[in-house]
């Protein structure tokens, strides 16, 4: 469904996009009314694809009704949780799906202007969307007076600077208005005071693609997809170790080692899969016995000990090096930590010092319990998820490759060479 | 190696079996010329490129990037609204961001010269001192790090003579470490100037350095 025209260049032109049934379902919505595109939405069971999987239709019905102030659809492609590679294609081989879904958005929730939030390493991926809404507005599809509905809805583009941390909703927010990136402390929710103080919802591309594609069909039609908490299907971002690395759309609760084995060619070299991070780095590590029963759902991956996330699957076979990567997540929350609370400016850069000692051969045991001292402190103490999407990571390697940081630490053995 | 291939531009079913050419991938068929004023008011100002020849004494602004400037002001609600917009727009200019650019920036959108310097300083991605021509940052982050972005890095420098973060003695390249660039499938990913340069391995990194001396003596 979302990845049916990708590496198809037609499909980038509204004329390509129309002929695979594109713009029908704004022109639906449009017809049906908001309150029916919601409830559509709510009754397909529809979760937010960037990674916290709240239930879109339930986050739209908290906006304001009947108010007479603005209000605004964000919609964030700064895709940059590390294993995450979705969005872009989204952008780049079907922009009009991500205009379609900003146009349903709007509607639904009642906003004349939508901004979409792109990163600012996207020059190419821009372009394309931005040739792209051109042709739309010129088409009358985005604009005043919409596909003649009298409905307007403009669209802008606004391209960030480089600042993992506005992915985060609030923190997308600060930087659309031309502020540092740092998030806010909530409530008030962004429903009440989004963008600008004005009632604001924010979606992730990936699910604002798939609504389009539901305002066209309705509700139940998503339902024939997935399982009964985690209805419809995903893009799944597999990299790291396997043959062929590369967004496969399923629908939720395939099981991952059907994905890494059969879909993506299994592991190179013969090798014996080590760990999956299953939700981009932000997640907790699952080693080789977790994944044999997991299935790629909400439900499925957390009953197997990690999170969904943005279902960004990260393969690392028995080569893997557990604490040089580790160490590396860490180096990375440490460098877009936004510094506004302590338990995450000094826990990420202290835990970044303290794995990096370790890697060098100059740890002690101790180490490992500071490690999972400081991830305690980091967890649930600050205004965002940032230093718990670290904490997570640390704590469920040092408890599941504790051989790993002991090898290095008592022997100074490294595990694995990647 | 003559150009750089597109090993696998990764969609659903058709990973690594495909026939396009890099305009496919990279949609520049579609994009076609993009005018320096930036064409509608909704996308113009969005739309920071980030070119070979960089020009630090460059005014802010003047013709065509008068323009875009303009349109980047009309459409936000608030003043403050336009200013990451406006320091994009002014590193496309000038190459990179100095702290009499951010004041200039700053005296333009009547905002105070502290803020914004605040503001620029936040944004890994405003070059915070001169970069070579071509800029180039390769993703070291987990999923790039595990099929050898480390390796990677390390060819680059070795090919270009410089340190990290510094610029090769022709002024033709920086090379940055990067964190993840959202493309995680096709490692290692390379951002230079502009463009993405996947599925780049250490083998891959002549050819790479070979095409962009070329582009340089082609003026691009």
């Amino acid at each position: 469904m979302l990845s049916e025209c990708f590496g198809d260049p037609r499909a980038r032109t509204v004329a390509g996009w129309k002929a695979v049934g594109g713009y029908e379902g704004i022109a639906r919505a449009l017809e049906i009314g908001r309150e029916a595109t919601i409830d559509d939405v709510k009754a397909s069971g529809l979760r937010g694809r960037g990674g916290a999987g709240f239930p879109t239709g339930l986050k739209w019905s908290f906006m304001p009704k009947n108010s007479a102030r603005p209000h605004y659809l964000l919609c964030n492609a700064d895709e940059s949780e590390p294993g995450t590679f979705k969005d872009r294609e989204i952008i780049r081989w079907t922009p009009h799906q991500l205009i379609e879904g900003c146009l349903v958005g709007s509607y639904a929730i009642g906003a004349s202007h939508c901004y979409i939030y792109l990163r600012g390493e996207f020059f190419e991926s821009t372009n394309v969307l931005a040739r792209a809404l051109e042709e739309a507005y010129a088409e009358g599809l985005v604009g005043k007076d919409i596909l003649g509905s009298g409905v307007d809805i403009d669209i802008t583009l606004h391209v960030g600077a480089g600042a993992y941390i506005c992915g985060e909703e609030t923190g997308l927010m600060n930087s659309l208005e031309g502020r540092r990136g740092e998030p806010r402390i909530k409530p008030p929710f962004p429903a009440a005071v989004g963008a600008f103080g004005m009632p604001s919802t924010i979606n992730n591309v990936e699910t604002l693609a798939a609504a389009a594609h539901i305002a066209r069909h309705g509700g139940e039609w998503y339902r024939q997809w997935g399982t009964e908490k985690s209805p419809g299907t995903k893009l799944f971002c597999v990299s790291g170790h396997v043959n062929k690395p590369g967004n496969y759309e399923f629908p939720l609760g395939f099981p991952l080692m059907e994905l890494i084995e059969d879909v993506c060619g299994g592991i190179p070299g013969g090798h014996a899969l080590k760990a999956v991070i299953p939700g981009g780095s932000s997640v907790p590590i699952m080693d080789a016995g977790d994944c044999r029963a997991c299935t790629l759902c909400y439900e499925g991956v957390e009953a197997a000990g990690s999170m969904l996330g943005c279902a960004s699957v990260i393969v690392m076979d028995e080569t893997s090096d557990i604490v040089k990567q580790v160490r590396r997540m860490a180096h990375f929350y440490a460098h877009e930590s936004c510094g506004q609370c302590t338990p995450c400016r000094e826990g990420t850069t202290w835990a970044t010092r303290i794995l990096q000692r370790i890697e060098d051969g100059r740890g002690t045991e101790d180490d490992l319990d500071t490690l999972v001292e400081i991830s305690e402190q980091m967890t649930g103490t600050t205004i965002c998820v940032l230093s718990d999407s670290l904490a997570m990571p640390i704590i469920s390697s040092i408890e599941k490759f504790r051989e790993d940081y002991l090898a290095l630490i008592r022997r100074g053995e490294r595990v694995g060479a990647a | 190696m003559s150009e750089v291939r597109f090993r696998n531009p990764g969609w659903a079913g058709n990973t690594g079996e495909f026939d396009l050419s890099e305009a496919d991938v990279r949609g520049t068929e579609y994009v076609g010329e993009r005018a320096l004023d930036g064409g509608h008011p909704s996308v113009a100002p969005s739309l920071p490129y980030m070119f070979v020849q960089k020009d630090p004494e460059a005014p802010l602004f003047e013709g065509p990037y008068r323009e875009r400037f303009e349109k980047i002001r009309g459409r936000y609600p608030t003043a403050r609204a336009a200013l990451l917009p406006a320091l994009n727009l002014a590193q496309e200019l000038r190459g990179h961001i100095s702290p009499e650019t951010m004041d200039e920036v700053a005296g333009l959108l009547g905002l105070s010269d502290a803020y914004v310097r605040g503001v620029a300083t936040f944004y890994t991605m405003y070059n915070k001192r001169p970069v070579g021509r071509f800029l180039i940052q390769v993703c070291t982050n987990i999923s790039c790090n595990l099929c050898g972005a480390d390796d990677v890095l390390a060819a680059f420098l070795e090919h270009t003579g410089t340190e990290l973060g510094e610029t090769s003695s022709d002024g033709n390249f920086t090379v940055a470490e990067a964190e993840c660039l959202a493309a995680c499938g096709f490692p290692t990913c390379v951002q230079i100037n502009s463009r993405y340069f996947e599925d780049v391995s250490v083998d891959d990194v002549p050819a790479v350095l070979d095409r962009l001396k070329r582009e340089v003596n082609q003026g691009f």
